[in-house]
C-alpha cells in the first residue's frame, strides 16, 4: 500500500508545484503560502468538509510577540518566549526549532492580515498555560478570530466544518470571557446567538478556517474533497515527487515539482498506532474522526526519522450517551466543570489526585499513572463529583440552572449512596470530601494548589469567594460523571527542519516533503505553552512549508 | 415554537390511510432517525428518535400521549422530552379531497410516475404557486386520480418547543429538522400505501 516508486520518469495524471494534504490549519497556511509565493497549488481533503481539528477547535493562536499585545498592555521578548518555551518543552526540542518559531509566528501572523480577511485580537486575559514559570505571561499571546460570516465563501459555505459543541454558538472568546460562558450560563443572550447562528455566522475554528479558506478561494485554490492521498511518488535520488490518491474510487497521482506538505492532522483515531506509540491511554479522541494517521504513515514509508512520537495535546472527556459527531460517539473535552466551585475528581478510592482547575494538557498526566506493585493505573477511571450548588450555578455538560441535569448522569441523595452507584470506595470519598470542603472554606488547596494560578481562575467562577475554583461539596443531590483520558490531537510524527522540511532517519532531509501541524514531531515536546499552541505552531510550519516548497517549485 | 405542516394527496380512500396511521406500529420505523418504541398504554408510548440538532446529533426520548381519537379523521399528541428539554405535539388529519381537487393538489414526489411535458409544466407551475413560508409546507407535484378513484389528504402537523432560558438557540436549531422530518414521513406513508395498493392490483 505505501510502495516506494522510484521510476526516472514517473507518469502522473496531474502537474503542479506544490501539493498539500490536508485543510486544516497547517494545509490552509501552507496553500495560501506557496500559492502566493507563485505556485500552482493543489490541496487535497480526504473528508467532505474543509478544515481538520482546527474547524472544531476553539481557533484561538498562540503566537508570542505577536502585534497586537501592546493593544492589550501586555509587553513580550525574544527571551520571555524563549525561555518559557524551553521549559514547555522539557528539553525534548532543539533550541533552533524554539527560536524559529519565536522569530517566525509573529511575521506569518502579520503575513496573515496582510494577504486573508484574517483580522486577530490578543486576549488580554486570556493566560498562558504556565503562566507564572519564568517568561510566562498572563495574556495576550493568544488571538482570537471573531466571527465569520459563511455566505462570503458563497457554495463553499456548506464544506465549511463546524464543530459539534461552538458550531450552533456564535459569539467570540471575548465575548464568552465577558459573559461567563460556563459560570454565568445564564447572562448569554440566547435570542441574539440564535439570530447569529440563522444569518449563518460562525466563530472559533470554523471562523478561522472560514479566513483562511476565503484567502486560499481568492487564489484559486480550491480544496479538492473526498480524495485520499495514500502515499508518497520519490524519483530514483529519493526526493519526493507527487503522491499517489484514490479519488471517486479510482488512484490518481499528482505531481509535485516543489514538494509535498504533509498537513494531515495526527493518529488519534488509529488505535493500532496509539497503542503503538502513546504513553498514555487515549480512549476518547475529541477531533473529528479523520486523523488517523495516513500522514505518518506516508512519511515513515519514505524513511522519516520520528520523534514526539508518545505525546498527544491531553484532554479530559465526558460523553453524552448517544451523542455523534461524523458518524461516531461525540467525546465533549471538559475545560470548566473541573474547574468551577463544587466539583473535585476522584479515583476509584475516592481520592483526588490533580489539580482539577490545571491546564487540560497536563492535568491529564497523572491520570496514567501506574503504581508498580500494584502493577495497575490506579486514577482510571475517574470521575468529577459535584453537589447540587454546582447544578444550581453553572454550565453541565448539556444544562444550565434552571433545566434538570441531564439524567443519563448518575445521581443520589448523599455521597455514600453516589459512590456506590459508580464503584467508588465511599469511606475514601467521605475523606476525601471532608478535607476538601476545608480547603475551600480556607481558599486555599494544600494537596493539588487548585486555584492558585490565574489560569485556574480563568476557568473559575470570579464570584465565588475566597476562591474562584474552590466550593464545598455538601448539598445533595450528588452526581458522578467518569472523566475519560482524551486529547484534541496527537502530536508525534516527522522530525523537521527550521523550513519544515522532513528529516530522514539518516539524519538527511528528505527533499519535497515537508509536515506540518499534529503529522509533525511538534515542537512544544509535551507541554502546552497556551491557548493556541496548537495552531500557532501549525500555522507557522505550514507557512514555513508553503514558502520552502513553492521556492523550490523548480524541483 | 417552531411548527410544521405537511399534506400529501393521495388516490386512496380515507378509510385506507386510516386503517394504516391508525397503529403506530405501521409508521413508527418510518419516522426519521427512528431508534425504537415501547407502547405503554392505548393512549401512551415511549419514542425513541436519533436526530441532528445543529451540527451533531443526538438521541432524543420522547414521551408520547394521545389526546384526542376521531376514528377516520384526526388523531392528537403531545410530546414530551425525556432526557432533554423540549415539550411539542402534532396531528395526523386525513380528509377525502374535494371532488376536481386531486390534479395538481399536493401529493408526495416519491409516488410519481415520471411525468409528460405537460404534467411537468404543471408540476413547475403548482410548485410556484404553493409558496413555501415558515411553518408551513405544500409540496405541489402532479397526478390525477386514477379514473373513478378517490383522493384523500393525509396532514401532519408537528411542533417542538424547547424549555429553559436556551430555548431560542435550541429552537433555531431544531426548527430545520422539522419540515424535512414531517416530509419524510407523510412522504414515505403515501409511497408505502401506494405501493400495496399497485401491489393489490386495485
Amino acid at each position: 500500500m505505501f510502495e516506494r516508486f522510484t521510476k526516472k520518469k514517473q507518469r502522473f495524471t496531474e502537474e503542479a508545484d506544490v501539493v498539500v494534504i490536508g485543510t486544516g490549519g497547517a494545509g490552509l497556511v501552507a496553500a495560501l503560502a506557496a500559492a502566493e509565493g507563485g505556485a500552482k497549488v493543489v490541496l487535497l481533503e480526504k473528508s467532505q468538509l474543509v478544515g481538520g481539528t482546527t474547524a472544531v477547535s476553539g481557533g484561538v493562536v498562540w503566537v508570542p510577540q505577536n502585534h497586537h499585545m501592546a493593544e492589550v498592555g501586555v509587553a513580550d521578548s525574544r527571551e520571555d518566549a524563549l525561555g518559557y518555551l524551553r521549559i514547555i518543552a522539557d528539553g525534548r526540542t532543539e533550541d533552533a526549532l524554539l527560536e524559529r518559531y519565536v522569530d517566525e509566528a509573529p511575521k506569518m501572523a502579520r503575513w496573515l492580515e496582510d494577504k486573508t480577511p484574517l483580522r486577530f485580537t490578543a486576549l488580554g486575559h486570556y493566560p498562558d498555560y504556565h503562566p507564572e514559570h519564568p517568561g510566562g505571561k498572563p495574556g495576550g499571546r493568544s488571538m482570537e478570530t471573531g466571527l465569520f460570516q459563511t455566505a462570503e465563501l458563497g457554495d463553499w459555505a456548506k464544506a465549511l466544518r463546524r464543530s459539534p459543541i461552538f458550531g450552533a454558538t456564535p459569539m467570540t472568546v471575548t465575548e464568552a470571557t465577558e459573559w461567563g460562558v460556563f459560570s454565568k450560563p445564564l447572562s448569554l443572550p440566547y435570542g441574539e446567538l440564535a439570530k447569529r447562528y440563522k444569518a449563518g455566522f460562525v466563530c472559533y475554528g470554523a471562523s478561522l478556517v472560514g479566513n483562511l479558506l476565503a484567502g486560499c478561494l481568492a487564489r484559486g485554490v480550491e480544496p479538492r474533497l473526498g480524495v485520499a492521498a495514500s502515499s508518497l511518488i520519490q524519483d530514483e535520488t529519493g526526493r519526493v515527487i507527487g503522491v499517489e490518491a484514490t479519488a471517486g474510487g479510482g488512484q490518481i497521482t499528482i505531481g509535485a515539482k516543489g514538494g509535498v506538505i504533509l498537513a494531515t492532522g495526527g493518529f488519534e483515531w488509529n488505535s493500532e498506532l496509539r497503542t503503538r506509540f502513546l504513553g498514555g491511554q487515549l480512549t476518547h479522541p475529541n477531533s473529528p474522526p479523520i486523523s488517523d494517521g495516513d500522514g505518518l504513515r506516508m512519511a515513515m514509508a519514505v524513511g522519516a526519522d520520528l520523534g514526539n512520537m508518545s505525546e498527544a495535546w491531553w484532554c479530559p472527556s465526558v460523553v453524552v450517551p448517544g451523542e455523534d459527531y461524523d458518524g461516531v460517539q461525540l467525546n465533549r473535552g471538559d475545560f470548566a466543570i473541573r474547574s468551577l466551585p463544587h466539583s473535585i475528581i476522584v479515583n476509584a478510592a475516592g481520592q483526588r489526585f490533580v489539580n482539577e482547575a490545571h491546564n487540560y494538557n497536563d492535568m491529564m498526566k497523572p491520570f496514567f499513572h501506574f503504581d508498580p506493585v500494584a502493577y495497575a493505573r490506579p486514577n482510571l477511571p475517574a470521575w468529577l463529583v459535584i453537589d447540587q450548588a454546582f447544578v444550581e450555578r453553572y454550565l453541565l455538560v448539556t444544562s444550565v440552572p434552571g433545566m434538570a441535569p441531564p439524567s443519563w448522569i448518575p445521581k443520589a441523595d448523599t455521597l455514600a449512596e453516589l459512590a456506590a452507584a459508580v464503584g467508588i470506595d465511599a469511606g475514601g470519598l467521605a475523606a476525601t470530601v471532608q478535607r476538601f470542603n476545608g480547603f475551600a472554606a480556607e481558599g486555599v488547596d494544600r494537596d493539588f494548589r487548585r486555584g492558585e494560578s490565574v489560569y485556574d481562575h480563568f476557568y473559575g467562577d470570579p464570584d465565588h469567594t475566597p476562591n474562584p475554583n474552590l466550593g464545598t461539596i455538601e448539598k445533595g443531590p450528588f452526581y458522578a460523571l467518569e472523566v475519560h483520558p482524551g486529547a484534541i490531537g496527537t502530536k508525534g510524527g516527522p522530525m523537521t527542519t527550521r523550513d519544515a522540511e522532513v528529516r530522514g532517519a539518516d539524519g538527511q532531509v528528505i527533499a519535497g516533503l515537508y509536515a506540518a501541524g499534529n503529522v509533525m514531531a511538534g515542537i512544544t515536546g509535551p507541554g502546552y505553552p497556551g491557548a493556541g499552541a496548537t495552531i500557532g505552531t501549525a500555522m507557522t510550519w505550514g507557512w514555513l512549508a508553503g514558502r520552502h516548497a513553492a521556492a523550490h517549485k523548480a524541483g | 415554537m417552531p411548527e410544521v405542516t405537511y399534506t400529501t394527496v393521495m388516490n386512496l380512500p380515507v378509510a385506507t390511510i386510516w386503517d394504516f396511521v391508525k397503529d403506530m406500529n405501521h409508521w413508527a420505523p418510518m419516522l426519521t432517525g427512528y431508534q425504537g418504541h415501547e407502547v405503554q398504554s392505548d393512549t401512551d408510548s415511549v419514542w425513541t428518535l436519533k436526530g441532528d440538532v445543529g451540527i451533531l446529533s443526538r438521541t432524543v426520548k420522547l414521551a408520547v400521549h394521545i389526546t384526542e381519537w376521531v376514528d377516520a379523521e384526526k388523531v392528537s399528541f403531545t410530546l414530551t422530552g425525556l432526557n432533554e428539554v423540549v415539550e411539542g405535539g402534532g396531528t395526523f388529519t386525513m380528509a377525502q379531497a374535494a371532488a376536481g381537487a386531486a390534479a395538481g393538489a399536493p401529493v408526495p414526489a416519491v409516488t410519481q410516475p415520471k411525468p409528460g411535458l405537460w404534467r411537468r409544466f404543471l408540476n413547475w407551475f403548482f410548485r410556484a404557486m404553493f409558496k413555501r413560508k415558515f411553518g408551513t409546507v405544500e409540496r405541489a407535484a402532479l397526478t390525477a386520480p386514477a379514473a373513478g378513484g378517490v383522493s384523500s389528504h393525509l396532514t401532519f402537523t408537528l411542533r417542538m418547543d424547547a424549555g429553559g432560558p436556551t430555548a431560542p438557540l435550541v429552537n433555531a436549531m431544531l426548527e430545520p429538522a422539522l419540515l424535512p422530518a414531517a416530509e419524510d414521513l407523510g412522504n414515505k406513508i403515501a409511497a408505502h400505501l401506494e405501493a400495496a395498493q399497485a401491489g393489490s392490483g386495485a
